[in-house]
């Protein structure tokens, strides 16, 4: 057992270090291609797109405006209409996001334990809650924390008004974003024991609770709450067939995207949205491929792949990067 | 005569054994007074914040704690015996070998146990006060892989300690770093959840190791 634990490791360890680089890629909506960029052998970097056309450092930040705005602003160049719509800076930084899932990210231990925050105080500032809330069998249980004791008459106002609503307990899932460094707050996406999708906050200290229609094919596996800038969208969902889907705000419409099939649990997804289109990066272990969606309708534009062959020898495992939890794989 | 081994074995580790005691409980105690002087400090919200957002559990200083507790107590049980050639004494008493063998063994885990255990008792007995129960289970479910190292190690030195030939004891003791570097694979809270009854069978798998030590000791190898 030693020998096809440890053999591979020190194999690894010494000779299989480096991964292969991809380049850096962004797709295009000026030219409609995906633009990139990498360190060259000899070590300048190369600026172009998959159609083979070269461009200088300037002409990059041009065919790619929405994620170099700010050089384009301090050299004057920033243009004052994209693909035929007027658009300013401000514009442009509210409707750029960045999202990221990983598989170890997502199969790690949790505490059980979350936060409510208050999304409607009134205030700019977003203020962390004295309590958390734990969900159980038969509802949602707020514990104070100066007190480490249940706050029943929270606890019975949540619980009631989510079963009121048609919630059944236990939930399946949950996910939010419970950190004050955000620009406002929207709670919590849960499913319940039905998985029937539901949005869970507080406003003003008292619950709010929404079911949200899901379309009838459609059966959610994971989800995550956005809270972009822009307040478009609600929520990201991962269905049981990998089909990725949006929920929009505030119309709480359910979309389906045009991408492909994603396996949360062994692949690292990475969105860089903007008011044109989505690049997304989606890694395994063998390939990283790209996709190019529109901003608009969530269609599929565009799609690219590179090879990253593994050099990294099989053997007996406890760790993996899918995960964060100790045990033995074969891998 | 079980009995007998077990007042050879008190003789030679009691003190040690108070000095593991107190080596453990100390820690612990100074573990849970920086929760405290955090709870003092910043408040008991920030600790629960902290713990929740950031996965801090206040008890990393414990890490390594029983692993030489282990480590010195199978040293200070063992080598004597051995470096004074007196271990074929007790091979040569009224009582089968492999028997005597697990007496020694017995009594150093049940030792640890003594060493451990109230260490635990004493983190649970502060943090349940404090903590939700999720979150003192986080922490202490943290520790476990921490203290199974501390017996696993234990059991390992004693294999070490107990083979006759130096040529073997080398390998034996690589090996044992080997399996010892399987308690300590990540810093997660909780990664080892599931892993856990594994790590307990392994551990007591362990024991088997110094079997095969008696065995080459009792064939008379020699370097």
């Amino acid at each position: 057992m030693l020998a096809i634990w440890q053999l591979p490791w020190c194999y690894n360890f010494l000779f299989a270090g480096k991964s292969v680089s991809t380049p850096f890629t962004l797709y295009s909506s000026v030219v409609g291609e995906f633009a990139m960029l990498e360190r060259g052998e000899d070590k300048k970097m190369l600026y172009y797109d998959r159609a083979g056309n070269n461009y200088t450092e300037a002409e990059f930040d041009s065919i790619l405006p929405m994620f170099y705005y700010r050089q384009l602003v301090t050299d004057s160049r920033f243009p004052q209409t994209i693909c035929g719509r007027e658009v300013t800076p401000r514009m442009i930084q509210t409707n750029n996001f960045n999202f990221r899932l990983s598989p170890s990210e997502l199969n790690k231990p949790r505490t059980g334990l979350y936060q409510m925050l208050e999304s409607m105080s009134g205030r700019v500032d977003l203020e962390l809650p004295d309590d958390v809330f734990r969900l159980t069998d038969s509802g949602i249980e707020f514990v104070d924390i100066a007190t480490n004791s249940v706050n029943v008459a929270k606890s019975e106002s949540f619980t009631k008004m989510m079963s009121s609503k048609g919630f059944k307990f236990p939930a399946y899932r949950i996910a939010g974003n419970p950190t004050d460094r955000k620009e406002y707050d929207e709670g919590y996406v849960m499913l319940d024991a039905e998985r029937k999708l539901y949005h869970v906050k507080m406003t003003k200290s008292r619950p709010y609770c929404r079911a949200i229609e899901l379309p009838a094919d459609m059966t959610p596996e994971y989800l995550y709450i956005t809270e972009f800038p822009a307040r478009t969208m609600l929520a990201f969902i991962i269905d049981t067939q990998g089909s990725f889907w949006v929920v929009n705000r505030p119309s709480y419409d359910v979309v389906r995207t045009g991408l492909p099939a994603i396996n949360p649990n062994k692949e690292s997804v990475l969105i860089m949205g903007n008011m044109f289109d989505w690049t997304v990066a989606v890694a395994d272990r063998l390939t990283e491929r790209y996709y190019a969606l529109s901003a608009e309708d969530y269609s599929l534009l565009d799609t690219l792949s590179f090879q990253t062959p593994s050099r990294s020898a099989k053997g007996l495992k406890f760790l993996s990067s899918r995960d964060k939890f100790v045990k033995p794989r074969f891998e | 005569m079980i009995q007998a081994i077990f007042y050879k074995e008190r003789i030679k580790t009691f003190w040690y054994s108070l000095l593991a005691l107190l080596t453990s409980v100390g820690f612990a105690g100074y573990c849970m007074l920086r929760v405290w002087r955090v709870c003092e400090l910043k408040g008991v919200e920030h600790l629960w914040i902290v713990m929740m957002q950031k996965d801090v559990i206040f008890v990393d200083m414990l890490q390594f704690v029983p692993l030489f507790i282990g480590l010195a107590l199978a040293v200070v049980q063992f080598e004597p015996e051995m470096q004074r050639k007196s271990f074929k004494l007790t091979l040569h008493l009224p009582i089968r070998a492999t028997k005597a063998l697990c007496a020694m063994l017995l009594y150093g885990v049940a030792v640890l146990l003594v060493v451990f255990l109230p260490a635990i008792a004493l983190m649970w007995g502060y943090l349940h006060t404090v903590l939700a129960p999720e979150l003192w289970q986080h922490i202490l479910l943290t520790t476990v892989p921490w203290y199974l190292a501390g017996i696993a190690t234990y059991l390992l030195t004693a294999w070490v300690s107990l083979e006759p030939t130096w040529s073997r004891r080398i390998v034996d003791a690589i090996m044992s770093l080997m399996l010892i570097r399987l308690f300590f694979l990540t810093t997660t809270p909780e990664a080892y959840n599931g892993f856990l009854p594994h790590l307990t069978v392994l551990t007591a798998a362990f024991s088997l190791l110094s079997m095969l030590s008696l065995t080459r000791f009792r064939d008379g190898r020699q370097d």
